[in-house]
């Protein structure tokens, strides 16, 4: 069997599904950042592997991924004091406990 | 550039991507999640690994592995009030799931009606020199605005988490 | 030869002068219009003199192009000839005759400045119709003087008597009127010309139907202005009018309006089928007997000249029915002149006894000596004293009957006819010696007084004409390019026998009381009713016409009154209770409709607020769904085209 482009984009759907998946039913804030992760590592395996099977000389795929583990750090970064800040002022970090903006 | 991708290290390292993150999603305590994290970044640093893309699994370790899953511990620890809490229920929804199924439907649409052109593969591998190369002159004004974004990110970082003012 | 569109134009613009002044100026204008008629009068003589030794050609004649119909140009214009240069005389003589003697007639009366205005302008209209070059403008004329006849009859438009006269001879002129126009239609659609030249010069033997309907067409309209059976009834009443009037319009010249129009369509006469021709000396010698036996029994001296003109009017058309236009226009004139006096002589009558009741007048020989005088020459002319105008101009009718040519005329059916001739002329001997005895004769003592002198003289100037006319018979004949002759002498015979009898038989049962005259209306009491009521002639339009015309009137009338108003106010009640449903509806329906979709919203607000969790993980979930359904969406579009498009091209 010879593992082609279809190989790891399945790979990284997968991926992504399933941190879609926690992303969207965890309770956690920090649960829910983690899928996040994962979603963005999906993407990121998906870019990389097309990358090297369709336009192997310009490392286009490499850099978006590059790029894009950039943009993930400062989002985790940030994401994080985001929910610290928040557990300082709420005491909690539970998403259905947060409905301050209930219609 | 290898003509093509050795089975084995790949079926590996998919089916380690593919258990850890699992485990992220399905795990009760919140601590395991996070270390279920660090062995998914490890595992797909080893699939960069096998996409001949060097200088990205050295900076997936070193990012992802290294900052982010270091950071989701100490974010975790700093949440918990003690050890008990670390366990939670499963959080799982049928909603969520019936989304993510759907958006699997249709990534695999996509990937089945996906056929890529054959190309010819260069017959150096473009190693880091040439990533360096290319990422100062083609991308060099996505590298200056990536600092742009990291250094706001960290203005902000310390500016919530500065506490009481 | 412009001076001869002074002619009519000279009283069209007294009358254009006189109408808008106000009706106290105008009563001291009255020169005006007599000034005008004089003027018309020096210029038909010299007219008459241009056109000397006469002949039938056209001595001068204009045309003004109107306007093109299909191709055809429209042309209008004047014509002077014999024919015309005569009636010019006629008209202007009589007219200003008329004029002076209404001077004192109408004295004292209030509007006397309007009636001279109407006056002129119905002499305007005369002789712009007999110089006419084209039936169109004549038609034109004949309608401005049948305006003219309903002002004059109407004059005294205080009174009921005088308005209904006034609307019954427009009315009946009028259906004649309508007859002449759709003559006109034809003859325009068959000879595409009006002009009484081209239409003489025309081959109407090529279109025997078209030129047979011109002609009746054309001659119902005459038998409406000229009274002829069955369209007479409006000219006894129409002596509501002032008497003078009565005089110029409906004994001289508005009457002899269509026997002049005959007179100009008698090519078409004579080309078409003998039948027209026929009709035309049918319903003349009817009306002939008719206005004579009418005539007799009348009390009104008026309606006995009014029936007497009827019956003379007869006689021109029997002339006409000939084919003798010179006949008829002979008599047209000559009973102008005699006709016209008479009804003068009648009003000076009237103006002096207060009455037109013959009854209860009597014995005025004797205190009105001239207006004796002239009454019995106009009297003694129109009943055919030889020497005298009426018995020339008769005698010539009797002889165009004895020389008619026709299958239909043997001798025996020319005879027949010249038998009931006799008999109306020896009518008309009678019924004015009965009107002379009771007027004049008697030895009834009369306070009347004579007439004043310029009523006078004018009657004395038409009584010398009539004197003098009569002899002018051969040039006359002559001056229309006839062969010029003195009357037969079986004929002339003939008529003065008539006249003897007429005359006798007045003078004995009149004067001399032979007959008991309430015996014999006793025993002939069904004739006498018919003659009477007129031969029953008004009685049937007032039957058949006039009263269902008011019927469905009243009909119409009560129609609207109950179902259109009933409408009206049931559109109306049915409006106010549709908007007292629509308000009950407005409240329940509308009102409920707005409160339930304040309801509505509120309700569904309430559940969609649910979606507003304030929880993030249902907003993101909500997204990815969105999304879901957009790359579903995409997917679709993508796989229909190209895979089911080309699918469904392909089978």
């Amino acid at each position: 069997m010879t593992v082609g482009p279809s190989a790891f984009m399945a790979l990284a759907a997968l991926l992504f599904c399933i941190g879609l998946f926690g992303a969207l039913s965890k309770k956690s804030a920090v649960m829910v950042l983690m899928c996040l992760e994962l979603m963005t590592n999906g993407v990121n395996l998906n870019l990389v592997a097309i990358s090297r099977f369709v336009t192997p000389e310009s490392l286009a795929g490499q850099f978006t991924a590059a790029f894009i583990m950039v943009v993930a750090a400062a989002e985790i970064g940030l994401g994080l004091a985001l929910v610290l800040a928040l557990y300082r002022r709420t005491r909690t970090i539970e998403l259905d406990r947060l409905d301050e903006l209930k219609g | 550039m290898p003509e093509s991708i050795a089975a084995i290290p790949f079926i590996i390292l998919a089916a380690a991507t593919l258990l850890g993150a699992a485990m992220v999603v399905l795990t009760r305590n919140v601590v395991h999640a996070a270390f279920w994290v660090l062995e998914v970044m490890m595992a797909v640093a080893g699939l960069f690994m096998l996409l001949s893309a060097g200088f990205l699994a050295l900076v997936q370790v070193m990012v992802y592995a290294g900052a982010v899953t270091v950071l989701l511990i100490f974010t975790v620890m700093l949440t918990l009030r003690d050890r008990e809490d670390a366990i939670r229920s499963r959080d799982l929804s049928w909603a969520a799931g019936g989304i993510a199924l759907a958006t699997l439907v249709a990534a695999g649409t996509a990937i089945v009606s996906f056929a890529p052109p054959i190309p010819k593969l260069p017959a150096v591998t473009p190693g880091v020199a040439e990533f360096g190369r290319l990422l100062f002159s083609g991308w060099a004004l996505p590298f200056e605005i990536a600092s742009v974004i990291l250094l706001i990110a960290l203005v902000g970082a310390v500016w919530w988490s500065g506490g009481e003012r | 030869m412009s001076y001869v569109v002074l002619i009519p134009l000279l009283p069209a613009l007294a009358f254009a002068v006189m109408v808008v002044m106000s009706n106290r100026i105008r009563n001291s204008a009255l020169w005006v219009s007599i000034g005008a008629m004089a003027g018309s009068l020096a210029l038909s003589l010299y007219a008459f003199t241009r056109v000397w030794p006469g002949g039938e050609e056209p001595v001068w004649s204009s045309t003004f192009a109107l306007a093109d119909i299909g191709g055809k140009p429209l042309e209008i214009g004047m014509r002077l000839d014999g024919i015309s240069a005569i009636m010019l005389l006629v008209v202007t003589i009589v007219g200003l005759c008329v004029q002076v003697y209404s001077l004192g007639y109408m004295h004292k009366d209030r509007r006397k400045g309007w009636y001279f205005a109407v006056l002129s302008l119905f002499s305007a209209a005369m002789l712009m119709l007999v110089l006419a070059g084209d039936f169109l403008l004549l038609y034109m004329s004949w309608e401005i003087m049948g305006l003219c006849s309903f002002l004059l009859i109407g004059f005294w438009h205080e009174q009921a008597g005088p308005r209904a006269a006034a609307i019954k001879a427009f009315l009946t002129t009028r259906v004649g009127d309508v007859g002449f126009a759709i003559g006109l239609a034809v003859m325009w659609a068959t000879a595409h010309t009006f002009s009484i030249h081209e239409v003489s010069v025309f081959e109407w033997a090529r279109y025997p139907a078209a030129a047979l309907a011109v002609a009746l067409l054309l001659f119902f309209g005459a038998m409406g202005k000229s009274a002829q059976v069955p369209l007479h009834v409006w000219l006894p009443d129409a002596m509501a009018g002032p008497t003078p009037a009565s005089a110029l319009i409906h004994a001289a010249t508005m009457v002899a309006a269509g026997v002049y129009l005959v007179i100009r369509a008698m090519p078409i006469f004579e080309e078409a089928s003998a039948a027209g021709l026929h009709t035309v000396m049918i319903i003349g010698v009817t009306t002939a007997l008719v206005g004579g036996l009418l005539a007799v029994v009348q009390y009104d001296i008026k309606k006995i000249l009014a029936y007497s003109t009827i019956s003379q009017l007869g006689f021109m058309f029997v002339a006409l029915g000939t084919g003798n236009t010179v006949a008829a226009l002979f008599h047209l004139v000559t009973h102008a002149f005699f006709k016209s006096l008479l009804f003068l002589g009648a009003g000076v009558i009237i103006h002096a006894t207060h009455t037109q009741d013959i009854r209860e007048m009597g014995g005025l020989r004797k205190a009105m000596p001239w207006t004796t005088g002239v009454f019995t020459v106009g009297a003694l002319a129109l009943a055919g004293l030889p020497g005298l105008s009426g018995f020339f101009s008769k005698d010539e009718i009797l002889v165009s009957i004895l020389h008619v040519e026709g299958d239909l005329y043997s001798m025996g059916v020319r005879w027949l006819l010249i038998g009931l001739m006799l008999f109306a002329a020896g009518l008309t001997a009678f019924y004015m010696t009965r009107l002379w005895i009771r007027v004049f004769g008697d030895n009834a003592c009369s306070l009347a007084h004579e007439g004043h002198l310029n009523m006078l003289v004018p009657m004395v100037v038409l009584a010398s004409i009539t004197v003098v006319i009569g002899w002018t018979q051969p040039v006359f004949m002559q001056f229309l390019g006839e062969h010029g002759a003195w009357p037969d002498p079986l004929m002339a015979g003939l008529s003065v026998a008539v006249f003897a009898v007429g005359v006798g038989g007045g003078y004995l049962i009149y004067g001399r009381q032979l007959l008991d005259r309430d015996k014999l209306r006793g025993r002939f009491y069904r004739l006498y009713g018919a003659l009477k009521n007129g031969f029953y002639f008004d009685w049937t339009y007032n039957g058949f016409i006039v009263r269902p015309f008011f019927i469905v009137a009243e009909w119409l009338s009560t129609f609207d009154a109950q179902r259109i108003d009933g409408a009206v106010n049931g559109v109306a009640s049915g409006w106010s209770r549709l908007s007292d449903t629509m308000w009950v509806g407005d409240v329940k329906i509308i009102d409920g409709a707005v409160n339930g979709l304040g309801r509505l919203v509120t309700r569904s607000g309430a559940r969609m607020r649910k979606l507003q969790g304030g929880r993030v993980q249902s907003y993101q979930r909500l997204a990815y769904a969105g999304l879901i359904a957009i790359l579903v969406v995409i997917a679709l579009a993508a796989w229909l085209t190209n895979v089911v498009v080309p699918m469904l091209r392909g089978a």
